[in-house]
């Protein structure tokens, strides 16, 4: 379970480093490969494009997904996983800056576990962060395969 | 939102500088970072305070039948959370109706309650009272308290965007809440004006237009 991956789906770099910074406070060990776009995060999964070769098979632990992304965004990419087999059941965090209700309920209706708003606060952000880590991926059993 | 992100960025790394360099920091560079933080925080409710103002006049409005009194008990509900400890004299007159856009009335009382209570946050027996005056037909509304009140020489200052009476170590605030609460009055067809003394608290009035007088 150490060994699996979190796929972080972001593409703003100081959101990227805060986020990385809160998983590691939280003593996060797993290994986080970060997507910058729609795309990537896809190529990543399905082992396509970019990722071209990459074992399909084996799933990220987490992902933790923003919405507003380039070229593909969070709701297309999570509509896209949540289609196919091997990740249909991957456990995603939707991370975004809206607080639209419109938003969160679209977002669930796709699969998301949990959604987090960004709030403006910071410290929030990173309580919310270190304790959705630690409860998902300590707490949380994954859906058997 | 989108203009709080970058905002969202300054206050975390400052964290992050608070959380993970503070033995590196003395006193005084803790306190500058301090400072980022606090100025990142006020810019964020500045931002958020002209995206209200802006949207009060561009959104459509809807006209229903309010009830003010539940609006107004709910807000001192929750602005008594915000600080349990505060003794306040809360009298809220029962059942007052209006017809008007609910979610921007709601605007208009967390504006005026919120002042009330900050007005008058450094009184022993702070007084707030909600209510309406029916001496005359179509008697207005009014929150009072009983505060640091304001010098009525100003009182045409109050509804300028940015224009404060107080200063911002005495009382902390954007300065646009009164222009949003006279851009909703005025957009519902009503007026807003205000009585006060230094030191004697303040009273704010406003109409709203009967369903029947209804003015566009």
């Amino acid at each position: 379970m150490r060994d699996k991956v979190i796929l972080l789906v972001e593409d703003n770099p100081r959101d990227e480093a805060l986020t990385l910074r809160a998983l590691q406070r939280s003593k996060i060990v797993n290994e986080v490969v970060v997507a910058r776009d729609g795309v990537e995060a896809l190529d990543y999964l399905f082992g396509i494009g970019k990722y071209a070769g990459r074992d399909a098979t084996i799933i990220p632990q987490l992902i933790l997904l923003d919405l507003k992304l380039p070229k593909v965004d969070g709701l297309q990419v999570l509509k896209s996983l949540r289609a196919d087999e091997r990740t249909k059941r991957v456990p995603v965090v939707v991370f975004t800056s809206s607080s639209e209700q419109e938003d969160m309920i679209k977002v669930y209706d796709q699969g998301a576990n949990s959604y987090v708003r960004k709030p403006v606060d910071f410290e929030q952000f990173a309580d919310a962060t270190r304790r959705l880590g630690i409860y998902w991926l300590l707490l949380n059993q994954v859906a058997p395969e | 939102m989108i203009c709080g992100a970058p905002l969202r960025h300054i206050d975390g790394f400052s964290l992050a500088l608070l959380e993970d360099y503070s033995s590196k920091l003395d006193d005084t560079g803790k306190d500058f970072l301090k400072q980022v933080r606090e100025g990142s925080q006020e810019m964020g409710r500045l931002i958020d305070d002209m995206l209200q103002l802006a949207h009060v006049t561009r959104n459509e409005m809807r006209r229903e039948k309010v009830d003010l009194s539940e609006l107004a008990s709910g807000i001192l509900n929750d602005l008594r959370m915000t600080e349990p400890v505060r003794f306040v004299n809360i009298t809220v007159q029962k059942g007052l109706l209006a017809y008007g856009d609910e979610r921007l009335l709601k605007i208009v009382l967390i504006n005026l309650l919120g002042n009330a209570w900050k007005f008058s946050s450094k009184k022993t027996a702070a007084e707030i009272a909600f209510g309406r005056e029916w001496a005359k037909e179509n008697g207005p509304y009014f929150v009072h308290d009983n505060g640091v009140g304001f010098n009525e020489a100003f009182a045409g200052k109050l509804y300028e965007a940015f224009q404060r009476l107080h200063s911002a170590s005495d009382f902390e605030g954007t300065g646009i809440g009164l222009a949003t609460v006279r851009r909703i009055i005025n957009r519902h067809g009503g007026n807003i004006w205000a009585r006060g003394k230094v030191g004697k608290g303040a009273t704010f009035y406003f109409t709203l237009p009967d369903a029947n007088g209804v003015k566009k």
